[in-house]
């Protein structure tokens, strides 16, 4: 703990030992109010959403999260079919783009000739800059028809026993379009962390096991898969919190339905989409409360999943010794 | 790494001219809305955009107007016109099914037009299907499933209905065209109206939530076995199969001139608030030929309008005399003269 304590002690006083300049300061000061901007912004926007949920959170307390109905006519609101529809949409997301991102990544790091690398790692990141609501116009005007005609009917007819491959119903714009939608997104998040970590391990460990006479799928299982654990459960929670956040590509494919369905075939919603889908559409006071309540428990499911993934970091990182 | 750096210098050398780019826009912007007088910005219903488009070129070129309509539903025109964000807002449904509404607005009907029930089934062979209120509300209420239920195919002897499941598709936002129509659900539906009711977006029973009228239409469109509801301008543009319906006199009706005029009499002297209300019209002679699902359509404005108040005053005015004769080619209805005549009283109340 002692070079930590250096540290702190060096932050605290930056210019000690120089003569101060004007310019410095300067440079400190801005610099410094910037770190502060966020950190109030941050502040303001809780603020102001636990302010705007204030009327919903007395009206219905907790019991706002058990009910699946949202009633504007008769003033009745519950957030269960949205944490249900999240909770599907992303950890099904999630469930889809893992191993395909670990692949891509091994793909890129360890397998791939070297004039391919190049452009594929590319194409991967191109990918994380398409514009959500770009994939999901793609996702309404191509993958929703695609799915449903030629996607979903054999899932039903070769996994139909598994009650979320249910049979597939009339609407295009279901669970099932979501979470592909939401794979297509998390995907290079997740793809190109890892690869980063798969680069990073030590290249005398991956020799020193093959010159051991491993194979290389011995090789990737033994050294490089342990040494990047960790940072890709980082990156998964990473590609979780995308997923639980994002709204208008969601808005866009999932069909806009309260209620809980099991089947993933019928049409849902999630906490983002339901915000981004109707806040034009309140007509009281506590219909526009309850967005806020809704609004609030997915600000606190994003700062939880990102102080998780920070934390995997940080264990991980300590388990391997290495400074970061 | 020299190569990076360069990069970067690059990035942030694009960005720097982005930045100064979109503020040199910003302020001419400004600049231009400061010193040109003749612009008014409207948003709201997306069922009266159609005609508020229309609009545009004659406004322009008869009143020197520069006419910006920004159609984010019934619900966005009421909350821009109460925050001061637009000159006015349009709305299908009166102010008073908004909660908070515009206290200080003047409402003005300033076009009629109809709901269509718009469907995609049997692959465009199956023209001028018959339809009725209570068998529409069991659709709505997902109690009815199929295109060939023995109701439906009562209503339609001798047409080959398929068996494919009916696919419901509704409005996602806040919408007046959803007040219309669940309105109308709720005149013939003691099921709908205790269960659902009426409002600008309601607990839907069933079926997906689209975005706007244009994404109703094209799911719709898009979706074999759909059933949907839009302005009757949406259905014919898109060319999709439009519903006949039963009024009250027993009548099969279809959502054209003829039904909405005759809707239309059912109620020409607006409330004082400035609503009507002309759904579901009476059994009576007099309605024989009224379509069941019509409505007066509304444009807000504050009775306090500012600096702007003469060209929203004019464009309005012109809108419910001159701007009428716009209407038929899309399938809006000139208002009743009693309507004009009582819109005039309430632009009156406009001041600045």
């Amino acid at each position: 703990m002692t070079s930590l304590d250096v540290s702190t002690d060096a932050t605290r006083r930056p210019f000690s030992g120089r003569r101060v300049r004007l310019g410095d300061l300067i440079l400190q000061g801005v610099a410094g109010l910037a770190a502060l901007g966020s950190l109030v912004l941050v502040g303001l926007i809780a603020w102001k959403v636990i302010q705007g949920a204030r009327l919903s959170i007395s009206t219905f307390g907790f019991g706002f999260l058990t009910h699946d109905i949202w009633d504007p006519v008769h003033d009745k609101f519950g957030a269960a079919s949205f944490l249900y529809g999240t909770a599907v949409t992303s950890f099904g997301a999630l469930i889809l783009a893992t191993p395909i991102a670990i692949g891509i990544a091994l793909f890129l790091t360890e397998l791939a000739p070297p004039w391919i690398r190049g452009p594929v790692t590319a194409l991967v990141e191109t990918l994380a800059a398409i514009p959500s609501v770009v994939i999901g116009l793609w996702g309404i005007l191509v993958l929703a028809p695609f799915l449903h005609r030629d996607v979903n009917p054999v899932l039903h007819s070769v996994l139909g026993f598994i009650p979320i491959f249910g049979p597939p119903g009339t609407y295009q714009e279901n669970v099932f379009t979501a979470i592909v939608v939401l794979t297509m997104m998390i995907l290079p998040i997740i793809a190109s962390i890892s690869r980063e970590l798969f680069l990073s391990v030590p290249s005398e460990l991956k020799e020193g096991a093959l010159g051991l006479g491993t194979t290389r799928w011995e090789m990737i299982r033994g050294v490089s898969f342990p040494y990047a654990r960790g940072g890709v459960a980082a990156a998964m929670i990473l590609g979780l919190g995308r997923a639980i956040g994002e709204a208008i590509a969601v808005a866009q494919v999932i069909g806009a339905f309260t209620g809980i369905s099991i089947n993933f075939f019928n049409p849902g919603n999630t906490l983002g989409a339901q915000v981004a889908l109707s806040y034009t559409g309140s007509q009281t006071p506590l219909g526009e409360s309850s967005l806020f309540y809704l609004a609030l428990i997915l600000l606190v499911f994003s700062i939880v999943v990102n102080l998780v993934a920070q934390l995997i970091v940080r264990r991980s990182s300590r388990r391997l010794g290495i400074a970061r | 790494m020299p190569r990076n750096g360069k990069f970067v210098r690059i990035a942030l050398g694009l960005a720097a001219v982005g930045m100064v780019a979109s503020l040199a826009v910003i302020t001419a912007g400004t600049a231009s809305a400061k010193t040109s007088s003749g612009t008014v910005n409207g948003a709201g219903s997306t069922f009266v955009a159609p005609l508020v488009n229309k609009w545009m070129g004659p406004v322009q070129s008869q009143l020197g107007i520069t006419l910006n309509y920004n159609p984010n539903g019934s619900t966005g025109g009421v909350q821009a016109i109460t925050t001061h964000e637009a000159d006015f807002g349009a709305s299908d449904a009166p102010l008073s099914q908004f909660n908070p509404t515009c206290t200080t607005c003047v409402q003005i009907p300033w076009a009629l037009a109809a709901t269509a029930v718009i469907y995609n089934v049997g692959h465009g062979s199956l023209q001028h299907l018959k339809m009725t209120g209570p068998v529409l509300a069991q659709i709505y209420l997902g109690k009815i499933t199929k295109w060939n239920a023995p109701a439906i195919k009562k209503l339609n002897k001798g047409k080959n209905l398929p068996s494919t499941s009916i696919t419901v598709v509704h409005r996602s936002d806040g919408s007046g065209t959803t007040f219309n129509f669940t309105d109308y659900l709720s005149h013939v539906s003691h099921t709908w109206k205790s269960q659902v009711g009426t409002g600008t977006s309601v607990n839907w029973p069933t079926g997906e939530g689209e975005g706007h009228s244009s994404g109703v239409a094209g799911t719709v469109k898009s979706t074999d076995g759909a059933i949907g509801y839009v302005d009757v301008d949406y259905a014919v543009v898109n060319h999709l199969g439009i519903m006949v319906m039963k009024n009250r006199a027993g009548n099969f009706v279809q959502p054209r001139a003829a039904g909405i005029k005759a809707a239309a009499a059912l109620d020409t002297h607006p409330a004082k608030d400035g609503s009507l209300s002309i759904v579901n019209p009476p059994a009576s002679h007099k309605y024989r030929n009224a379509y069941p699902i019509c409505t007066y359509t509304y444009v807000d404005v504050q009775r306090a309008s500012g600096a702007n108040t003469a060209n929203i005053k004019r464009l309005i005015s012109w809108a419910v005399t001159k701007g009428q004769s716009y209407g038929p080619p899309i399938i809006f209805e000139p208002l009743p003269k009693a309507v004009v005549t009582f819109d005039k009283k309430q632009i009156k109340k406009i001041h600045s």
